[in-house]
């Protein structure tokens, strides 16, 4: 839910890095990414350490959903899909 | 309710749920038009120490509609960031609130104001404004009218913006509305209330005494008008504009769970809430598509409009008052389409049917709140609005004390039908009919000036 921001300026709480949430075995970047914050004026930037996710919609297809800032981009990766079916065990 | 906790999945997100929504030339500045919109509904005022606030993971947004299409032409977005000042307390103040940066104060909100016009373009009006602080109560907070007066802000673009907290201005006697239909004034008449009273009960207002989280914005008539225009005509379509409020949510959460990494909010806006007429999702929509209604943009409207044609509610009133909806019941069973509820609901009112007025938008079916420019706010509001003569009230916008309860009721008992079938002789009973509250029955009353709404409830003088 919310975050809070401390004192006057909307410090994140945490540092600005990657944590990988989906690595390890397959060394896939399935992730979410350190927290940049939204600036109060509304969007969020965009660069290379805002948050990510991933969500495999359709692991036969190998359908991919990619939510980076305000926006979904859709893209197709069945090598990738399995990779990561096979690091959950369920392929 | 108007709209609180109106559907099923939005009455478990109380951070995003809209619960009324006003519009109005503006009373005190009849070049202006006000509006207002209402979230976090049905706060104690006796809740800390986690007082009420609104989200910072929600995008509230109100939008303005000025040609008709049930798109918005100009929108304002609202967001809120929340800060603490001390994070070694548990406290919401750690003493007495006298300014909007008070060091007391530990746990303040912010907004930003975002202005985005028909071809979308975003422009940030203001990035940080304060909100005033919850109505703790008067030990903490000595002069809580100030504070408030305080944050009403006036922006150089020419907006007037406030953001906070405010006595819940509905009216409405929930606990008898939602047992089986009871009317308490007439509740001897009532299917089951006949076997239970033997007079006429007295009302009761259930949302008296809560507060709500308030977004309120006042602007020149000229930027709403569709062409900028500063003078109009009131039989100009170009008079008329369309209103409602949107709430919406990341399409994506991730909550981590540990101290490491925060949460994320990430992926395109999701549309969780929505309201433009009172009452439109919480009694014409059926239950099982209220969420979806409230994803929808108005211009999806259409879809709902058989609900509109024959509303439920018309069908239960010659059921739960035997014997006096009858004319309402024959209408009811020849199917006849509401045309007038469409054109309430749906289209505005054409130019013809009413005498010096119209608030018509076109053929597209969008719930809007439609509100005719050019009509000057009553010196002598009737709560009735267009049903009792008063072309500035409901369903013309909708102010404050107009009673869109009991506006609704008539209208859906039948006063309406004549306004499209001259035949039509609607029942004694719809004329009469009403829950019997008012604006007078608020205990905080509305102010005469931006932003309207009374003084929150506190805590210490509300303390259950």
């Amino acid at each position: 839910m919310s975050r809070v921001h401390y004192g006057t300026k909307a410090v994140n709480r945490f540092s600005r890095r990657r944590v990988l949430t989906v690595a390890g075995a397959v060394g896939v970047g399935a992730a979410t990414v350190g927290v940049a914050g939204l600036s109060l004026a509304g969007e969020s930037s965009s660069n290379d350490t805002a948050p990510l996710v991933i969500s495999l919609r359709d692991a036969k297809k190998g359908t991919f959903d990619v939510f980076s800032g305000e926006s979904k981009v859709t893209l197709t990766d069945k090598k990738l899909a399995l990779r990561l079916l096979k690091a959950v065990k369920r392929a | 309710m108007s709209s609180h906790r109106e559907a099923p999945e939005i009455s478990k997100d109380p951070v995003a749920d809209s619960s009324d929504l006003y519009a109005f030339v503006s009373p005190d500045k009849p070049d202006t038009v006000t509006i207002i919109a209402n979230y976090v509904p049905l706060q104690l005022p006796a809740s800390g120490p986690n007082f009420f606030e609104f989200g910072d993971d929600v995008l509230y947004e109100i939008h303005v509609d000025s040609n008709g299409d049930g798109r918005p032409d100009l929108t304002y977005q609202f967001r809120f960031r929340t800060e603490l000042r001390n994070n070694r307390t548990f406290l919401y103040n750690t003493g007495q609130i006298k300014s909007l940066d008070d060091k007391n104060w530990n746990r303040r909100q912010f907004f930003s104001v975002t202005k985005v016009d028909a071809h979308g373009k975003h422009t940030v009006l203001h990035s940080k404004l304060p909100c005033p602080p919850c109505n703790v109560g008067k030990i903490s907070i000595p002069d809580y009218e100030k504070l408030a007066e305080d944050a009403v802000h006036k922006l150089k673009t020419g907006e007037t913006v406030f953001a906070g907290q405010r006595a819940d201005a509905f009216f409405v006697d929930l606990g008898a509305i939602f047992d089986l239909g009871t009317l308490r004034p007439f509740e001897d008449k009532h299917l089951i209330g006949k076997t239970l009273f033997k007079g006429a009960g007295k009302a009761v207002n259930a949302t008296d005494q809560l507060n709500v989280h308030s977004i309120a914005i006042q602007l020149p008539l000229s930027a709403v008008r569709k062409d900028g225009k500063k003078s109009v005509r009131g039989r100009d379509p170009g008079a008329v504009i369309g209103v409602w409020t949107t709430a919406s949510r990341r399409q994506v959460e991730v909550r981590h769970g540990d101290k490491k990494n925060a949460d994320v909010e990430v992926g395109p806006q999701v549309q969780v809430s929505r309201l433009g007429n009172p009452l439109f999702n919480e009694v014409i929509v059926p239950m099982a598509q209220k969420d979806l209604w409230n994803s929808l943009p108005p211009t999806e409207d259409k879809r709902f409009a058989e609900f509109v044609e024959q509303p439920e509610l018309g069908a239960l009133l010659p059921v739960l008052y035997p014997g006096l909806f009858d004319n309402l019941a024959a209408l009811n069973k020849a199917k006849t389409p509401r045309a007038d509820l469409v054109a309430i609901l749906l289209t505005g009112i054409p130019d013809g049917i009413i005498d010096n007025f119209q608030n018509f938008t076109g053929e597209t079916q969008a719930d809007m709140l439609r509100l005719n420019t050019v009509v000057p706010p009553s010196k002598e509001p009737n709560a009735f609005g267009i049903l009792g003569g008063d072309l500035a009230g409901f369903p013309n916008g909708r102010r404050i004390e107009d009673d869109v309860v009991s506006i609704s009721l008539r209208a859906i008992a039948g006063v309406t039908v004549p306004l499209v079938d001259e035949k039509f002789k609607p029942d004694a009973a719809a004329a009469l009919v009403e829950q019997g509250l008012s604006a007078k029955d608020l205990s905080s009353k509305p102010l005469k000036k931006f932003p309207f709404l009374g003084t929150p409830f506190d805590g210490f003088d509300n303390p259950s």
